[in-house]
């Protein structure tokens, strides 16, 4: 396929301080295609798409759009010259109805309206991105997480742009719901537009993009037919290494049962859930959102009270009362969501990492700080935190090594049982190898460990044992080994779906 | 992982060098207001006559020895991220109302300071648990404010309320090296919550559930629990800046210390700590008490009138908020 160039920005660069955030890259997209942009956090992706949005003036080169110098230095000439971006976060009222939020937020809104005219031009815009069975006058807080993403992706179809940037539109997004995401950005790039795809996810390259760039430390790769590519490849252009395996090898016998879970319901979970955990084993749990995963960790975690049923640790009966019960029997707990709920962002890292084990380090309530350092320090040195950057603030850290000092924190509480939802969300490739073998080191010591994740293809190369779950229900448990990709991704979307999907 | 670990380690040392010019950014919005702010007062106070003499920075300290006391007591609740008690003013009166009624009645100092400690804890626990079942502080402590000053009135008919006879002068005059005892009360005290924040586990708790509620929830923190403790450590300061203003007054009336409460949030606001919680410190409250009085002073000696001073601390607060909430952004880009 060789179409004429749509955009072409030609030895662009960018510095912040001392960092060389964009360094000569260029970057060319032709028009109906699907491009692809890779690469690690800091890479410089966001970067080039902040470049072509309007949103940061680089310091030099030029932009060329249909062949013909053009200004986009702010967002409001980038929109004028064609370029949209579907945001990570939804700027969606959700109290308002999804034609109100469609059709009035835009600048193109009209002065007055009709409730009929409104929900009329809502249609047509959710028709085109295969929302054909949603009702316009439903309220946006209603609607799933896709659905949200999609309406999303209808307010910027509204603004009718040449070229639509995506930016890691599937990140909280479950594998069946993706696809629905995938479907629009291959019906839009078929209508013409030239479409920008950031992601983290590989498996969606090798569907949806026609051609990659990959970046590396501010500079960027010619663009590569997907063709010319494999997994493999890709992860070592991206960390400019070559990749050993990317998962750890699993258990080669496992321990004695550590977990026993009997009959357990909680709120969110249709039928009760019977699994158990053994020393040293890796339990992998996956489903779509609203399956059930996300309820039945938290019940274990304690921030959910549990309903019925029988958790067993050691043997003895378990208090999932509270997170505080949970902690001092040795249940440690990384949610999905680091920023809302894992991380202290503004204080140092060596706070953080001591916040669950306080008690232990303790005297008459005093906090004995040596000992504190000295734990910290254990726990950094395991985790390949540096430990000269212990009293930095952990917003400032990338992603990776957030979810490290997420994990490293219940190190300390010497746990018996490791819960962990999304090990690699928002983690760059080179880092997610490193929590992998992480999670497996711990395992090896004799801890047991769930990890609950929506990506299929993590649960199958991490895990010794796969369970799956569906609206609220274990549907299917299994060793790894009696599993196939293929076959574990269809019983996620639970058959009918797959059938569907494809 | 095999391979190239030389470029990785380059770009891991550069990145540490990244974070280590924005670890010094952070350090830099820290510390840079309290100490420009003083060097500004050192300034405004060697260009006025009269400001640098002993007699008038001890007077700035005595004076600043009452807003400091509340500010640093205050600090713990702001840092948890609960705001600030707009009960202030009417919870330091009541203290003292109940220091010199209690002293002055039975004559024991011992059962004086038992009262006031006791009944100011009570009530500032009540409040903590209003605000932990989920009540809005801002709102609780205004409203608590206003029941104890309504409370007050109405005992005590408006009525000034005297001591009675007993001797408390002593506490407000009793003097080492020149300087009177409420100063060691505002530095001792300081210290005490310093030292709880930082060093004790309730401390670190008020930090984490400021810092980020949900996280510490799920590390094992109660956040009711722990906000009951901030204002516990509160209503200590309130008492303890009660007696002292007793003693200093010598007497108290419904409406004394009208400015109170808002001098106590400009101090804490001055001082740099986060109004969301988890970034700040007692010490920082303490300096930004001093410094507003001391700007007052500083006024006050150029003969401007009452009007002049709110709007300098006012500006002052308006100031200072603005520039750290811009440094603390540019920080954690």
């Amino acid at each position: 396929m060789t179409s004429e160039l749509r955009l072409l920005a030609k030895n662009v660069s960018k510095t912040y301080g001392a960092v060389r955030a964009l360094r000569d890259v260029t970057f060319e997209l032709r028009a109906g295609e699907v491009m692809a942009l890779l690469g690690e956090n800091g890479a410089g992706k966001s970067t080039i798409v902040k470049v072509i949005s309007g949103l940061i003036r680089p310091d030099k080169g030029t932009i060329e759009i249909d062949g013909a110098p053009a200004d986009i230095s702010t967002s409001q000439l980038s929109q004028q010259a064609g370029i949209a971006v579907v945001q990570q976060e939804y700027s969606t009222v959700g109290t308002m109805s999804v034609a109100e939020n469609l059709v009035l937020g835009q600048s193109t809104a009209p002065k007055w309206w009709s409730r009929r005219s409104l929900n009329a031009s809502a249609r047509a815009l959710l028709d085109r991105v295969g929302l054909s069975d949603l009702d316009p006058r439903t309220p946006v807080e209603d609607l799933s997480v896709a659905e949200m993403q999609l309406v999303e992706i209808a307010r910027v179809l509204a603004r009718d742009a040449k070229i639509v940037i995506f930016d890691e539109p599937t990140a909280a997004l479950s594998d069946a719901e993706i696809v629905r995401v995938l479907d629009v950005v291959r019906r839009l790039a078929s209508e013409g537009r030239s479409i920008v795809y950031v992601t983290h996810r590989l498996g969606e390259v090798f569907e949806v993009a026609d051609r990659v760039t990959i970046f590396r430390n501010g500079q960027s790769s010619e663009p590569i037919a997907i063709d010319q590519l494999d997994v493999k490849s890709v992860v070592e252009k991206i960390i400019g290494r070559e990749l050993g395996d990317m998962y750890p090898p699993v258990a080669e016998s496992l321990g004695d049962v550590l977990l026993e879970v009997t009959d357990l319901m909680a709120p969110g979970l249709r039928e009760p859930v019977t699994v158990s955990v053994r020393a040293g084993e890796i339990l992998g749990i996956t489903g779509q959102l609203g399956s059930g995963t996300a309820e039945f960790v938290q019940t274990l975690a304690g921030v959910h009270p549990k309903l019925a049923g029988s958790v067993r640790l050691n043997g003895a009966e378990a208090d999932l009362r509270s997170r505080r019960a949970g902690i001092k029997q040795g249940i440690a707990y990384c949610s999905a969501d680091r920023k809302r709920n894992g991380i202290f962002s503004g204080i140092s890292i060596l706070r953080n990492l001591s916040s669950p084990w306080l008690d232990r380090v303790s005297t008459i309530g005093v906090v004995r700080t040596a000992k504190e350092a000295d734990i910290a320090g254990q726990t950094a040195r395991q985790f390949a935190i540096d430990a000269r950057r212990m009293g930095s603030s952990v917003g400032t850290l990338s992603g990776g090594n957030q979810q490290k000092v997420v994990l490293g924190k219940w190190i300390g509480i010497q746990p018996t049982v490791l819960l962990v939802e999304e090990p690699t969300r928002g983690v760059d490739v080179g880092a997610r190898a490193e929590i992998y073998r992480k999670l497996r080191e711990l395992c090896n010591e004799g801890l047991g460990i769930i990890v609950s994740s929506s990506d299929t293809n993590e649960v199958f190369g991490l895990c010794d044992t796969v369970a799956t779950f569906y609206r609220g229900a274990l549907t299917n448990v299994r060793a790894r080994s009696e599993w196939t990709e293929p076959e574990l991704v269809k019983e996620v979307m639970h058959r009918t779906e797959a059938a569907h999907a494809h | 992982m095999p391979t190239d670990t030389s470029t990785n380690a380059a770009t891991t040392a550069a990145i540490s060098n990244v974070v280590g010019t924005r670890t010094r950014r952070v350090d830099l919005a820290k510390w840079a207001l309290p100490v420009i702010l003083l060097v500004l007062v050192i300034v405004a106070g060697l260009t006025t006559p009269g400001f640098a003499s002993f007699d008038n920075l001890r007077a700035i300290l005595i004076n600043a020895s009452i807003v400091g006391i509340v500010a640093v007591g205050m600090t713990p609740v702001t840092l948890s991220g609960n705001f600030f008690s707009l009960g202030a003013s009417s919870s330091v009166m009541l203290a003292a109302v109940l220091f010199i009624g209690v002293f002055g009645g039975t004559g024991s100092l011992f059962l004086a300071l038992l009262v006031t400690i006791g009944v100011l804890v009570a009530v500032g626990v009540a409040q903590g648990l209003v605000v932990a079942a989920g009540l809005n502080p801002v709102i609780t402590t205004l409203a608590a404010g206003t029941i104890i000053y309504g409370l007050v009135t109405w005992l005590s008919n408006g009525a000034v309320i005297t001591p009675n006879g007993a001797d408390m002068r002593w506490i407000a005059l009793t003097s080492w090296f020149g300087l009177p005892l409420p100063i060691y009360i505002f530095a001792a005290y300081t210290l005490v919550t310093w030292f709880v924040v930082e060093r004790t586990v309730v401390g670190r708790r008020i930090l984490l559930i400021g810092a980020n509620r949900e996280s510490a929830k799920i590390s094992g923190t109660s956040a009711r629990t722990t906000t009951v403790w901030a204002f516990l450590s509160m209503s200590v300061g309130m008492a303890v800046a009660g007696i002292v203003a007793g003693a200093q007054l010598q007497q108290i009336q419904s409406n004394d210390l009208p400015n109170l409460t808002m001098d106590t949030v400009a101090a804490v606001l001055v001082g740099g700590t986060s109004i969301n919680g988890g970034e700040g410190s007692p010490l920082r409250s303490a300096i930004g008490a001093i410094l507003i009085v001391a700007l007052g002073n500083i006024m006050l000696l150029h003969g401007l009138p009452t009007g002049y001073r709110m709007l300098g601390v006012g500006l002052l607060v308006v100031v200072v908020v603005s520039v750290l909430h811009i440094l603390r952004k540019a920080s954690l880009k």
